[in-house]
Protein backbone atom coordinates (compact mmCIF):
# COMPACT_ATOMS: atom_id res chain seq x y z
CA UNK A 1 0.00 0.00 0.00
CA UNK A 2 1.51 3.29 -1.40
CA UNK A 3 0.93 6.03 1.33
CA UNK A 4 0.13 9.37 -0.08
CA UNK A 5 2.06 12.43 0.75
CA UNK A 6 0.84 16.06 1.60
CA UNK A 7 1.63 18.25 -0.98
CA UNK A 8 3.23 21.51 0.49
CA UNK A 9 2.63 25.02 -1.08
CA UNK A 10 5.43 27.25 -0.51
CA UNK A 11 4.41 30.60 -1.21
CA UNK A 12 6.16 33.74 -0.94
CA UNK A 13 4.85 35.93 1.91
CA UNK A 14 3.19 39.08 0.03
CA UNK A 15 4.11 41.76 2.51
CA UNK A 16 8.20 40.69 1.79
CA UNK A 17 7.13 42.40 -1.92
CA UNK A 18 8.15 45.84 -0.74
CA UNK A 19 11.11 44.94 0.46
CA UNK A 20 12.48 42.61 -2.53
CA UNK A 21 11.38 45.85 -4.52
CA UNK A 22 13.76 48.28 -2.52
CA UNK A 23 16.65 45.70 -2.79
CA UNK A 24 16.56 45.23 -6.30
CA UNK A 25 16.24 49.07 -6.81
CA UNK A 26 19.19 49.56 -4.49
CA UNK A 27 21.32 47.14 -7.41
CA UNK A 28 20.29 49.20 -10.03
CA UNK A 29 20.69 52.09 -8.79
CA UNK A 30 24.43 51.26 -7.82
CA UNK A 31 24.87 49.52 -11.26
CA UNK A 32 23.74 52.85 -13.10
CA UNK A 33 25.44 54.71 -10.93
CA UNK A 34 29.10 53.03 -11.91
CA UNK A 35 28.53 53.47 -15.93
CA UNK A 36 28.33 57.25 -15.12
CA UNK A 37 30.45 59.85 -14.28
CA UNK A 38 29.35 60.77 -11.21
CA UNK A 39 32.04 59.49 -9.04
CA UNK A 40 34.57 61.63 -11.09
CA UNK A 41 35.67 64.90 -8.83
CA UNK A 42 35.54 68.14 -10.48
CA UNK A 43 34.62 71.35 -10.03
CA UNK A 44 33.45 73.74 -13.20
CA UNK A 45 34.46 76.90 -13.92
CA UNK A 46 31.89 80.15 -14.00
CA UNK A 47 30.63 82.28 -16.85
CA UNK A 48 28.41 84.66 -16.54
CA UNK A 49 26.50 83.79 -20.09
CA UNK A 50 26.29 79.70 -19.66
CA UNK A 51 23.09 78.58 -21.20
CA UNK A 52 21.44 74.90 -20.52
CA UNK A 53 22.58 72.81 -23.25
CA UNK A 54 21.18 69.63 -25.21
CA UNK A 55 21.80 66.07 -24.13
CA UNK A 56 25.31 64.51 -25.04
CA UNK A 57 25.93 61.45 -26.48
CA UNK A 58 29.49 61.32 -24.23
CA UNK A 59 30.92 63.12 -21.72
CA UNK A 60 34.79 63.94 -21.06
CA UNK A 61 35.99 65.07 -17.63
CA UNK A 62 39.12 66.53 -16.34
CA UNK A 63 39.31 65.79 -12.57
CA UNK A 64 40.76 67.65 -9.95
CA UNK A 65 43.87 65.10 -10.31
CA UNK A 66 43.96 66.18 -14.44
CA UNK A 67 43.60 62.88 -15.37
CA UNK A 68 40.89 62.48 -18.42
CA UNK A 69 38.22 60.19 -18.43
CA UNK A 70 35.35 59.52 -21.08
CA UNK A 71 32.00 58.55 -19.54
CA UNK A 72 33.35 57.92 -15.91
CA UNK A 73 36.01 55.43 -17.48
CA UNK A 74 39.76 56.81 -17.21
CA UNK A 75 41.84 56.55 -20.56
CA UNK A 76 45.03 58.47 -21.97
CA UNK A 77 44.18 61.44 -24.14
CA UNK A 78 45.89 59.14 -27.40
CA UNK A 79 42.86 56.79 -26.79
CA UNK A 80 40.35 59.34 -26.71
CA UNK A 81 39.77 60.49 -30.60
CA UNK A 82 39.29 56.98 -31.13
CA UNK A 83 37.03 56.16 -28.05
CA UNK A 84 35.16 58.74 -29.06
CA UNK A 85 35.00 58.32 -32.61
CA UNK A 86 33.04 54.70 -31.64
CA UNK A 87 30.74 56.00 -29.25
CA UNK A 88 30.00 58.72 -32.10
CA UNK A 89 29.95 56.79 -34.63
CA UNK A 90 27.65 57.67 -37.69
CA UNK A 91 25.16 60.37 -35.85
CA UNK A 92 24.44 63.53 -37.64
CA UNK A 93 26.15 66.48 -37.40
CA UNK A 94 24.36 68.49 -34.52
CA UNK A 95 23.56 65.58 -32.78
CA UNK A 96 27.45 64.81 -32.05
CA UNK A 97 27.34 66.55 -28.42
CA UNK A 98 30.41 66.04 -26.52
CA UNK A 99 30.12 67.22 -23.00
CA UNK A 100 33.70 68.79 -21.39
CA UNK A 101 33.51 68.97 -18.18
CA UNK A 102 37.48 70.69 -17.24
CA UNK A 103 38.32 71.25 -13.16
CA UNK A 104 38.53 74.94 -13.19
CA UNK A 105 42.35 74.53 -12.09
CA UNK A 106 43.36 72.95 -14.86
CA UNK A 107 45.95 74.07 -17.44
CA UNK A 108 46.12 74.63 -21.36
CA UNK A 109 48.73 71.34 -20.95
CA UNK A 110 45.40 69.54 -19.23
CA UNK A 111 42.64 70.18 -21.83
CA UNK A 112 44.21 71.41 -25.30
CA UNK A 113 44.49 67.84 -25.93
CA UNK A 114 41.31 67.02 -24.98
CA UNK A 115 39.89 69.60 -27.10
CA UNK A 116 42.20 67.99 -30.17
CA UNK A 117 40.84 64.52 -29.75
CA UNK A 118 36.99 66.01 -29.61
CA UNK A 119 37.76 67.85 -33.11
CA UNK A 120 39.61 64.69 -34.51
CA UNK A 121 36.31 62.76 -33.52
CA UNK A 122 34.16 65.06 -35.11
CA UNK A 123 31.94 65.84 -31.90
CA UNK A 124 30.34 69.15 -31.45
CA UNK A 125 32.30 70.51 -28.35
CA UNK A 126 30.34 71.42 -24.94
CA UNK A 127 32.23 73.17 -22.41
CA UNK A 128 29.73 72.11 -18.98
CA UNK A 129 30.34 76.15 -17.27
CA UNK A 130 28.31 77.18 -14.03
CA UNK A 131 26.48 80.04 -14.66
CA UNK A 132 28.42 83.16 -12.39
CA UNK A 133 25.54 84.89 -10.09
CA UNK A 134 27.72 87.41 -9.10
CA UNK A 135 28.26 89.27 -12.23
CA UNK A 136 24.73 89.28 -13.31
CA UNK B 1 -18.34 65.86 35.36
CA UNK B 2 -15.79 65.62 32.82
CA UNK B 3 -15.03 62.31 31.14
CA UNK B 4 -11.42 61.73 30.16
CA UNK B 5 -10.81 60.34 26.68
CA UNK B 6 -8.52 57.20 26.24
CA UNK B 7 -5.75 58.54 23.72
CA UNK B 8 -5.45 56.69 20.74
CA UNK B 9 -2.27 56.78 19.27
CA UNK B 10 -1.76 55.77 15.65
CA UNK B 11 0.80 54.16 14.18
CA UNK B 12 1.66 53.62 10.79
CA UNK B 13 1.83 50.28 9.90
CA UNK B 14 5.30 49.18 9.62
CA UNK B 15 4.72 46.77 6.62
CA UNK B 16 4.36 50.16 4.55
CA UNK B 17 7.94 51.41 4.83
CA UNK B 18 9.50 50.15 2.82
CA UNK B 19 7.10 51.04 0.31
CA UNK B 20 7.80 54.70 1.82
CA UNK B 21 11.30 54.29 0.69
CA UNK B 22 10.48 53.09 -2.30
CA UNK B 23 9.07 56.25 -3.23
CA UNK B 24 11.21 58.46 -2.05
CA UNK B 25 14.04 56.89 -4.01
CA UNK B 26 11.98 56.95 -6.88
CA UNK B 27 11.67 60.97 -6.27
CA UNK B 28 15.40 61.73 -5.34
CA UNK B 29 16.10 59.53 -8.71
CA UNK B 30 14.17 61.29 -10.61
CA UNK B 31 15.11 64.67 -9.41
CA UNK B 32 18.67 64.04 -9.74
CA UNK B 33 18.03 62.80 -13.42
CA UNK B 34 15.97 65.84 -14.63
CA UNK B 35 19.11 68.18 -13.02
CA UNK B 36 20.06 70.39 -16.29
CA UNK B 37 23.38 71.24 -17.25
CA UNK B 38 24.63 74.32 -18.39
CA UNK B 39 27.57 75.25 -20.61
CA UNK B 40 28.76 76.82 -23.75
CA UNK B 41 28.93 75.19 -27.09
CA UNK B 42 31.93 75.08 -29.74
CA UNK B 43 31.59 73.37 -33.26
CA UNK B 44 34.83 71.92 -33.76
CA UNK B 45 36.01 71.37 -37.47
CA UNK B 46 38.05 68.53 -37.56
CA UNK B 47 41.88 68.66 -36.61
CA UNK B 48 44.07 69.38 -39.97
CA UNK B 49 48.01 69.85 -40.62
CA UNK B 50 48.72 73.60 -40.13
CA UNK B 51 49.24 75.22 -43.19
CA UNK B 52 51.17 77.26 -44.88
CA UNK B 53 52.67 80.07 -42.18
CA UNK B 54 52.62 83.34 -44.80
CA UNK B 55 48.68 82.29 -45.08
CA UNK B 56 48.28 82.39 -40.97
CA UNK B 57 50.30 85.51 -40.49
CA UNK B 58 47.29 87.56 -42.61
CA UNK B 59 45.15 86.30 -39.19
CA UNK B 60 45.14 87.96 -36.07
CA UNK B 61 46.84 86.00 -33.08
CA UNK B 62 46.12 86.12 -29.58
CA UNK B 63 48.86 84.60 -27.47
CA UNK B 64 47.12 83.45 -23.57
CA UNK B 65 49.20 83.30 -20.92
CA UNK B 66 48.27 82.99 -16.78
CA UNK B 67 48.98 86.89 -16.21
CA UNK B 68 48.75 88.52 -19.87
CA UNK B 69 46.55 88.49 -23.09
CA UNK B 70 48.92 89.12 -26.03
CA UNK B 71 46.81 90.53 -29.46
CA UNK B 72 49.14 90.86 -32.08
CA UNK B 73 52.05 91.47 -30.04
CA UNK B 74 50.12 94.07 -27.70
CA UNK B 75 49.72 92.77 -24.12
CA UNK B 76 46.32 93.28 -22.77
CA UNK B 77 43.64 93.32 -20.38
CA UNK B 78 40.80 91.50 -20.73
CA UNK B 79 37.92 94.44 -21.41
CA UNK B 80 40.61 96.49 -23.34
CA UNK B 81 41.16 92.97 -25.67
CA UNK B 82 37.61 92.71 -26.30
CA UNK B 83 37.59 96.01 -27.69
CA UNK B 84 40.75 95.85 -29.76
CA UNK B 85 39.45 92.86 -31.06
CA UNK B 86 36.05 94.11 -32.16
CA UNK B 87 37.35 97.04 -33.72
CA UNK B 88 40.17 95.04 -35.38
CA UNK B 89 37.36 92.30 -36.96
CA UNK B 90 34.80 94.58 -37.81
CA UNK B 91 37.28 95.91 -40.51
CA UNK B 92 37.05 92.20 -41.95
CA UNK B 93 34.35 90.91 -44.35
CA UNK B 94 35.37 87.74 -45.34
CA UNK B 95 34.90 84.75 -43.11
CA UNK B 96 38.57 83.42 -43.83
CA UNK B 97 39.71 87.44 -42.56
CA UNK B 98 37.83 86.74 -39.07
CA UNK B 99 40.04 83.84 -38.69
CA UNK B 100 41.72 84.09 -34.69
CA UNK B 101 45.03 82.12 -34.09
CA UNK B 102 44.99 81.41 -29.80
CA UNK B 103 48.19 79.86 -28.72
CA UNK B 104 48.23 79.06 -24.99
CA UNK B 105 50.99 78.75 -23.12
CA UNK B 106 51.29 75.76 -21.04
CA UNK B 107 50.09 77.42 -17.78
CA UNK B 108 47.12 79.38 -18.83
CA UNK B 109 44.30 78.73 -16.29
CA UNK B 110 40.69 77.38 -18.21
CA UNK B 111 39.01 79.72 -16.80
CA UNK B 112 41.18 82.39 -18.45
CA UNK B 113 41.05 80.52 -21.94
CA UNK B 114 36.81 79.98 -21.44
CA UNK B 115 36.85 84.53 -21.17
CA UNK B 116 39.08 84.57 -24.46
CA UNK B 117 37.73 82.01 -26.45
CA UNK B 118 33.95 83.44 -25.46
CA UNK B 119 35.07 87.25 -25.80
CA UNK B 120 36.39 85.67 -29.60
CA UNK B 121 33.14 84.24 -30.46
CA UNK B 122 30.81 87.64 -29.29
CA UNK B 123 33.57 89.51 -31.10
CA UNK B 124 32.55 87.68 -34.54
CA UNK B 125 35.27 85.87 -34.79
CA UNK B 126 36.51 82.10 -35.84
CA UNK B 127 38.71 80.80 -33.19
CA UNK B 128 42.19 78.49 -33.89
CA UNK B 129 43.78 76.74 -31.82
CA UNK B 130 47.53 76.29 -32.33
CA UNK B 131 48.73 73.56 -30.52
CA UNK B 132 52.12 72.63 -29.34
CA UNK B 133 52.54 69.90 -31.38
CA UNK B 134 52.15 72.07 -34.60
CA UNK B 135 48.51 70.62 -34.76
CA UNK B 136 45.32 73.33 -35.75
CA UNK B 137 42.23 73.40 -35.08
CA UNK B 138 39.14 75.73 -36.02
CA UNK B 139 36.64 76.57 -33.88
CA UNK B 140 33.77 78.71 -34.98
Amino acid sequence: MKIQRKKLTASVPAFAMGDIGFLLLIFFVILARAQDDSHVQWQPAKLEEADMVAASLASVTIDTGFKTYLDGKELSNDELAGALMTILGDAPAGQRNVFLKVHKEAKASHFEPVIAAIGEAGGDLIHILEPDEQTK
Amino acid sequence: MKLQRGKVLVDPPASASSDIAFILIIFFLVCAAVQPETGISQVLPKTEEKKDKQEQSKNLEVSITPTSIVLNGSPLKLPEFAQRLTAALKQKTRDADKIVTVKSSPDTPYPLWIDVSQTIKEAGGILTLELESDRVINVE
